[in-house]
């Protein structure tokens, strides 16, 4: 991508705010000041940042952190081309050079080398060191980086350290109460209220097994998953089965218990 | 006689004389095994052979329930069909597991009502298939967790779920699967919805006849609990019409609780209308179980008074740790979600919100679910709750032990029973203890001692660390590797094709493992073998500080199957110091070696561990062996279950064993390649590091 226009959102992506987190992040976006999202997962930390992307019209770069991302993905490479050695921006020296939101989700998957890239681009200095080109990149005023991880399955070896942590503003999500879920799976699928709120309530049962059977229960995005299942056409717990329970878990316990739950709560004939 | 009985009296005294023998314990001059041989010399050979097999089976658990089981099999198998024989014979061993002589011989004692139960086996439902499911389907309906146990009588005491072991009321497996999660919501519902509170005492006593009060406030709060779970589970409820009664009064009282708005108070109020009316309540649908208020009110108050003690001692605790004004209190409710109101709640400290720790929540869930609110002294931390919250939990492992038999405060295991061919639940009660420590110069003597295998250990162990490898001439990479380009370039201008493997890449070798490191501290192990299992401990934590693996190490001991006891000696996060070195020097034989119920709880504690390699390693001396029966097979049978569970979860087994007949038995526990036999302790100090580096290579 180089240019990083093309990734300006156009339409607006549909957000549920639950709290103040549109003024906060707008006003640390006002101020340079680089955002920290926790939450577990499917509870909208990434739709949040596409909407904000939008809102504040930025070009939005998304990189999922994974264990084999260097520091080297993230900020270029030397590639050979015809005979030449040609320099190649990764997708975070794009957006610090072109200005835009850069959004490394699940950031604690990343090799430890990415973060010594990110801390001074996450303070005062907000410059990006480039070692192979021998110089450092003062960041475009328009750039923010947000980073994003799950406190919750991470294990305690996968922790953010005091040091990366205290340069970010940090924004904390949830699973949205009852009547928010509601909303967005409607808006998000055209399903009934009334159904809607069986699946929100479906969504409460699952996470009661946490820690039961399961590490985390159903997401706001999985909910919406078997919505739109639902609204097309599929039953009630067929859809849940396939979208919450087999995504869940593999034990043939736990996934009978959660069809169970889902039969126990949509109206029909119950079997087993 | 039929062709089926035994023809000859010599084969009528052979069988008996077989009995005789298998129930040796359970016979006395008056009573004999002449008995049951003759009912069996009724049945044919293949099914006698059977009973001879069981009876066997059972003599190991209990003489007496052998004898009952000789002395019934006949009757049982001209009722039951051979799979359900099987099933009455488990279900009366699991009985007497669970609770006692006297439980296990009532089912023996009746196969007709075993059979009355379940008139066409092959459709009936049983309640051990059902119950780790059930268990799951109950917490996700939320409210306070709840047991699952077995009992002819349907109830709840608001901690267990007593259901029957068997139900056969449809006529297909799939309907009497569904009864018993009807069963399993109704009975949740009853503890969930508030039906049992600490004053009910009081309401049922202020009538002359309590147990008429009790059944006919039952009656009615079984209607309100069905009513509102229909509105709450249509999919598990919708279709189960309640038909009205005869009595226009009831009539009227269970209209008046099924109403949206209907509480137990409602109920309370129709008690003093129908208590006068002489007409029996209507009969209840087998789904409601039996209301069991007097069970209830007991396990109620036990726990209330433990728990509010707990809940102060965590939020004193939280107080300790975050200076400030402390306020716990019930969050906004929830208007969509009404059966959850009350039940969520939020932390402040100054006034700023805090996620509270779900201990906390847990206990304040399960006081509200008792008592209907959080009492609002609960809101604040009350200074030190300390001294009280040793009286109200016996938990503490070592003080639960002292005296007398109980299971509070341990892990419960399941035991395989390779005779039954099934495992013995909630068996083995297993307590981690904190091994006893001593300042004896144990381990720098024995650094000492070893100087040059501890430096050769050392450097061994250092080259097995994970480190940066350069990875050169290949396809995609962080550089470019500029001989692998000067090659290339002078192979294109010669015409050749241009290589593309042009780059270095760095290649990490992360080490990423955890090991629990089982010792054997059983009797046998006395004298120099001791000494060497401690040297050869000091000497691996020493070369494993090198290598920087997470490491635990445990010893383990017990006598029968109530005290199996767990000694931490170094748990996965501790540092190797002095405190753990004083332990290892401390280590001393105890007795004896039930070795499945360890290694179910070590692979407990790996399961919980995020590592890429996972190992169990035990260090032995001799075959699994414990006082109440537990040798030979059993315990071999056994340690092997507890092995293919634990690889199961991901993890790998590995042995260290000094006996050295250990290559009769460790390759059908373990696998051909996943132990190792040390002919002489001795050699143990010096192979151990060299054991495990070849094992994490």
């Amino acid at each position: 991508m180089n240019d990083p226009g093309t990734q300006l959102i156009i339409r607006e992506p549909f957000y549920q705010a639950s709290g103040d987190e549109i003024s906060v992040f707008t006003a640390a976006c006002a101020n340079r000041l680089p955002l920290l999202l926790k939450g577990p997962t499917g509870c909208g930390k990434s739709r949040f940042v596409a909407h904000m992307a939008w809102r504040l019209k930025r070009p939005l770069i998304t990189i999922s952190c994974h264990e084999d991302m260097t520091a080297a993905d993230l900020v270029g490479r030397f590639l050979v081309v015809g005979g030449d050695t040609v320099w190649q921006d990764g997708p975070l020296t794009q957006a610090v050079r072109h200005g835009g939101i850069c959004y490394l989700d699940e950031i604690v998957e990343a090799r430890k080398d990415t973060m010594v890239v990110i801390h001074p681009l996450a303070d005062d200095r907000r410059i990006l060191p480039i070692e192979k080109l021998g110089g450092e990149l003062k960041a475009h005023p328009d750039f923010c980086l947000v980073i994003s991880y799950n406190p919750g399955y991470q294990s305690v070896l996968k922790e953010l350290k005091p040091s990366t942590r205290q340069r970010f503003v940090a924004l904390t999500f949830d699973y949205p109460d009852a009547h928010t879920e509601c909303t967005i799976i409607t808006r998000e699928t055209g399903i009934d209220m009334d159904t809607a709120s069986r699946l929100v309530e479906f969504g409460h049962l699952t996470r009661n097994l946490k820690g039961g059977g399961l590490d985390e229960g159903a997401s706001t995005r999985l909910l919406v998953h078997a919505a739109q299942l639902m609204h097309a056409g599929v039953p009630a717990s067929t859809a849940c089965t396939h979208t919450v329970a087999q995504a869940l878990s593999d034990d043939p316990e736990v996934i009978t218990a959660i069809h169970a739950l889902s039969e126990s709560l949509f109206p029909g004939p119950a079997r087993m | 006689m039929s062709h089926t009985q035994i023809e000859s009296d010599d084969d009528l005294e052979a069988l008996e004389e077989r009995l005789e023998h298998l129930l040796a314990a359970a016979t006395s001059s008056r009573r004999t095994a002449s008995g049951p041989a003759q009912k069996l010399a009724t049945r044919p050979p293949e099914e006698r052979q059977l009973v001879l097999h069981w009876v066997e089976v059972a003599a190991r658990t209990n003489p007496e329930m052998a004898f009952q089981l000789a002395n019934h099999a006949a009757l049982a198998l001209s009722l039951l069909s051979q799979r359900h024989f099987r099933a009455w014979i488990v279900a009366a061993l699991d009985a007497y597991d669970r609770r006692g002589l006297a439980a296990g011989v009532a089912l023996l004692k009746a196969p007709d009502s075993f059979v009355a139960d379940d008139p066409q086996s092959t459709n009936s439902a049983s309640l051990s298939e059902l119950t780790g499911f059930l268990e799951k389907f109950v917490l996700g309906l939320g409210g306070r967790s709840l047991n699952i146990q077995a009992s002819e009588c349907p109830h709840t005491d608001t901690e267990t779920l007593f259901l029957p072991l068997h139900i056969a009321q449809e006529t297909s497996p799939e309907l009497n699967r569904l009864i018993y999660r009807r069963l399993a919501a109704h009975l949740w519902g009853v503890t969930r919805f508030g039906s049992f509170f600490p004053e009910l005492d009081d309401h049922l006593s202020r009538w002359p006849d309590r147990k008429r009060a009790a059944l006919i406030y039952g009656t009615l709060e079984n209607r309100r609990i069905h009513a509102l779970l229909i509105r709450r589970l249509p999919g598990l409820f919708g279709s189960v019409t309640t038909m009205p009664s005869q009595s226009e009064h009831w009539n009227q009282a269970f209209a008046a609780v099924e109403t949206l708005a209907a509480t137990r108070d409602i109920s309370l109020d129709w008690l003093h209308e129908l208590y006068p009316v002489p007409l029996p309540p209507p009969p209840a649908p087998f789904h409601y179980g039996t209301f069991q208020a007097d069970a209830a009110l007991q396990v109620m108050s036990r726990r209330l008074d433990k728990e509010i003690t707990l809940f102060r001692h965590l939020l004193g605790e939280l107080q300790q740790q975050k200076p400030g004004k402390l306020e716990f209190c019930p969050s906004s409710a929830n208007p969509r979600n009404q059966p959850e109101n009350g039940m969520h709640f939020s932390l402040r400290l100054d006034g700023i919100l805090l996620a509270p720790p779900d201990s906390l929540v847990r206990l304040a869930r399960s006081i509200v679910q008792d008592i209907g609110h959080l009492p609002p002294e609960l809101s604040h931390p009350a200074g030190s709750g300390g001294r009280d919250l040793a009286q109200a939990t016996t938990t503490a492992p070592h003080e639960v032990w002292s005296g007398t038999y109980h299971e509070e405060g341990a892990f419960l295991y399941d035991e395989w029973d390779h005779l039954r061919q099934d495992y013995r639940k909630g068996w083995c009660a297993l307590r981690e203890l904190n091994a006893p420590s001593d300042d004896e110069p144990f381990v720098a003597e024995t650094l000492h001692k070893y100087r040059p295998l501890v430096k050769r250990t050392r450097r061994a162990f250092e080259l097995l660390r994970g480190g940066d490898r350069r990875m050169r001439k290949q396809s995609q990479g962080d550089e470019i590797d500029l001989d692998a380009l000067v090659e290339a370039l002078g192979e294109w201008r010669r015409g050749n094709e241009l290589s593309d493997r042009l780059f270095r890449r760095l290649q990490r070798d992360d080490r990423d493992v955890a090991a629990i490191l089982m010792v054997d501290l059983s009797g046998s192990t006395k004298g120099w073998i001791n000494t060497a299992i401690r040297e050869s401990l000091v000497l691996l934590c020493e070369g494993l500080e090198h290598l920087g693996d997470r490491y635990a190490v445990y010893g383990f001991s017990g006598m029968t199957r109530k005290r199996c006891e767990l000694y931490r000696i170094k748990s996965l996060e501790e540092p190797w110091d002095q405190a753990v070195q004083g332990r290892i020097s401390a280590l001393q034989p105890l007795e004896y070696t039930r070795m499945g119920v360890f290694i179910r709880h070590a692979t407990a504690l790996l399961k919980k561990v995020d590592a890429r390699t996972r190992l169990v390693i035990t260090l032995s001396d001799g075959r699994p062996e414990d006082y109440d029966g537990y040798r030979g097979k059993t315990g071999l049978e056994d340690t092997r279950k507890a092995l293919i569970e634990a690889r199961q979860a991901g993890l790998h087994p590995f042995c260290i064993t000094v006996d050295s007949e250990a290559r009769d038995y460790l390759p059908h526990l373990y696998g051909p390649a996943r132990f190792v036999v040390l002919d002489s302790p001795r050699s143990l100090p010096e192979k151990i590091a060299d054991v495990y580096r070849r094992l994490t290579h």
